[in-house]
């Protein structure tokens, strides 16, 4: 006698009609695609971001939108006309399954492999600014809620799918997607801008807390809807998303403000063993010591003197009278680049340049701008001064006579012993801002 | 009915026709909108996004819902569909110029031809690869990732990957462009559209 042994159910096996889906099919070509796709998007312009986090987080967060979502809604589409063209849709409605569970069943795995997709593009991202991050910490809620808004976009791109029987759907819905979000992004003085989950923000500002959760109630109520209004028993039930989505969309609309300043980028750090004292803004602390070592030349040969702004500094806005503007390390990808300063003699050259400041007058007397050019040779040459040099000296005798008086001028003041140097400085930054030639001492 | 009626309608390529007459259509009213005559630059949507309209559109029309059928005629189907893919990308690079014909030197009628010519030389390779109807898939992703990648390397020479975005008549940029054309097309041609459902 044979005993059939009953096998007991496995835990899993309420997933098994998942799992094909989720390891085979359009799921995981998906996931690669918009994987693919933003990090080529990302990596071209790398230098802009990396080493910021304020940077990473914008342009991670605008490639998410603009490309991601409108490749979402594709994927999502493709995959929502799957039934009708393998002609298993009348099959599909005679199994035991709702209507909705044979939706998402099938639109699960798309949209988590795409967000998974995103999750790891901007994974990548995250790591390659944290090995050369100048300061500020991660934004982490930007990406994750990035995450859902793909995830969204793919469910209602199904919707989409399974209504519209085109050939072409998939990527019109797409193109569409870009020209929609194109348009509220590209002018932010739009009255819709805010539906956007892309508003306008620089680095030194913040979204409001409650954005990015508005903007995924938004966009996420919206699929919601569709896929219920497609797939419910009962239709009314898709008013429910739909309302909240409204409410959504009003809050965006009408809220007065969606940034706000970011309190790290209005605090600074410094070093104030110098003369004057280098302070770098909070965003890009780690580069300080950076900064201190490519300026020691220039704050070495003006230790003792007086009459010298307090500090660089390095705040949004104008300087104070007693303080001077540290050459700008933003855009990240010029003077910074993977958390390095690029070229530290220019960028001293450009910090000497900020002491010596008769930039805002109409005219300057010869002797003034000869004196000027050989202090700014004294504290840090410009890289290009030797090109110009050889330039002038190949010019037409004016040229040449001019050289000459600016290579004299610089040899006057080198020649002088050092405190008689320190104290004519003092007396030159005494008079570094004015117009009027006659109170200037001239070389 | 001849045969090649026949052929035109089995390839939805009167629908195909109209698809890429839309595009053109909305192409120059994209470009009047944008207000491209003030500045050349701001033709880079129509001229990135079009020619992957166009492209979708001829992939689409690959696609042959009897394709084992098809392979098992006598006669050979490489002149058919050399026919198809050299007509149709024609009819597309004689329509979607028509947006930018203000200014030749930045995004006018060489670089919208020479998009034409990349991105269906892609979309016919895809279809090889991936089958006729999803042959849109990579064309797009290579659009959208040039699109916004290519802001980096704006002002200076652009590498022979980015033809897409080259503003001028630059010989790397066309040949890249025409390369892949023949080499999609090629493969098109002489394997045919993969068999999906």
């Amino acid at each position: 006698m044979t005993l059939l042994i009953e096998k007991k159910p496995e835990a899993a096996a309420g997933f098994r009609p998942l799992r094909p889906e989720f390891r085979r099919g359009f799921a995981p070509l998906a996931g690669a695609a918009v994987l693919l796709t933003l990090l080529v998007a990302l990596a071209e312009p790398a230098a802009s971001w990396q080493g910021g986090w304020a940077e990473t987080r914008d342009r991670t967060h605008a490639a998410a939108v603009l490309l991601g979502i409108p490749l979402a809604l594709a994927a999502g589409c493709w995959q929502g006309g799957r039934e009708r063209r393998c002609r298993t849709g009348d099959l599909l409605r005679t199994s035991v399954r709702g209507a909705l569970p044979r939706f998402l069943a099938s639109a699960v795995p798309v949209a988590l492999w795409v967000a998974v997709g995103h999750l790891v593009a901007a994974g990548c991202a995250l790591l390659a600014t944290w090995y050369c991050a100048t300061g500020d910490s991660p934004y982490l809620v930007v990406p994750l809620t990035d995450t859902l808004l793909l995830f969204a976009a793919a469910l209602g791109g199904q919707a989409v799918g399974r209504v519209v029987p085109w050939r072409l759907t998939a990527p019109v819905l797409a193109t569409c997607g870009y020209v929609v979000l194109g348009f509220l992004s590209y002018d932010h003085r739009n009255t819709y801008a805010g539906l956007s989950p892309l508003i306008d923000t620089s680095v030194t500002k913040l979204t409001v807390w409650w954005q990015p959760w508005v903007s995924v109630l938004w966009v996420g109520g919206l699929a919601a809807t569709a896929v219920l209004a497609l797939t419910a028993r009962r239709r009314a039930v898709a008013l429910v998303p739909l309302a909240l989505a409204t409410a959504a969309a009003i809050t965006l609309v009408e809220a007065d403000e969606l940034t706000r300043p970011n309190p790290v980028a209005r605090r600074q750090v410094c070093d104030t063993s110098t003369t004057p004292q280098v302070c770098v803004n909070k965003r890009y602390e780690e580069l300080l010591p950076q900064i201190t070592e490519a300026l020691s030349g220039l704050t070495g040969r003006l230790e003792g003197v007086d009459n010298l702004p307090v500090r660089f500094e390095d705040r949004a806005g104008r300087s104070r009278p007693d303080e001077a503007r540290l050459p700008m390390v933003t855009p990240l990808g010029r003077s910074v680049v993977r958390g390095k300063l690029t070229d530290p003699e220019l960028y001293a050259w450009e910090a000497g340049m900020s002491l010596v400041g008769r930039g805002e007058c109409d005219t300057t007397d010869d002797a003034v701008a000869r004196t000027d050019r050989a202090v700014e040779h004294y504290l840090a040459p410009s890289p290009m001064e030797k090109y110009f040099d050889d330039l002038a000296a190949k010019g037409t005798e004016a040229d040449r006579a001019k050289l000459k008086a600016r290579q004299q001028a610089r040899a006057r003041l080198l020649g002088m012993a050092q405190d008689e140097r320190r104290e004519w400085l003092s007396e030159y930054f005494a008079t570094a801002d004015v117009c009027d030639p006659s109170g200037v001492p001239t070389l | 009915m001849t045969g090649t009626v026949l052929y035109a309608r089995s390839r939805a390529l009167p629908q195909t026709v109209l698809a890429l007459a839309a595009t053109a259509l909305l192409a120059v009213w994209a470009a009047h909108a944008l207000d491209s005559y003030l500045d050349p630059e701001r033709r880079v949507p129509v001229v990135a996004l079009a020619p992957l309209l166009a492209a979708a559109a001829i992939g689409a029309s690959l696609y042959s819902a009897s394709d084992e059928l098809d392979r098992t005629a006598v006669r050979p189907w490489w002149h058919r569909r050399l026919a198809h893919l050299l007509c149709l990308t024609a009819l597309a690079a004689a329509l979607l110029p028509l947006a930018v014909l203000s200014s030749a030197q930045t995004f006018g009628p060489p670089a919208m031809v020479r998009n034409v010519l990349g991105c269906t030389g892609l979309t016919a390779g895809a279809a090889v690869l991936l089958g006729a109807r999803l042959s849109w898939l990579p064309v797009f992703c290579y659009v959208s990732a040039m699109y916004m990648g290519i802001s980096g390397v704006r002002g200076t020479a652009l590498p022979a990957w980015a033809w897409l975005l080259e503003p001028g008549t630059g010989s790397g940029a066309w040949a890249t462009a025409v390369l892949l054309f023949a080499l999609g097309g090629g493969a098109y041609m002489v394997k045919g559209a993969r068999g999906t459902p």
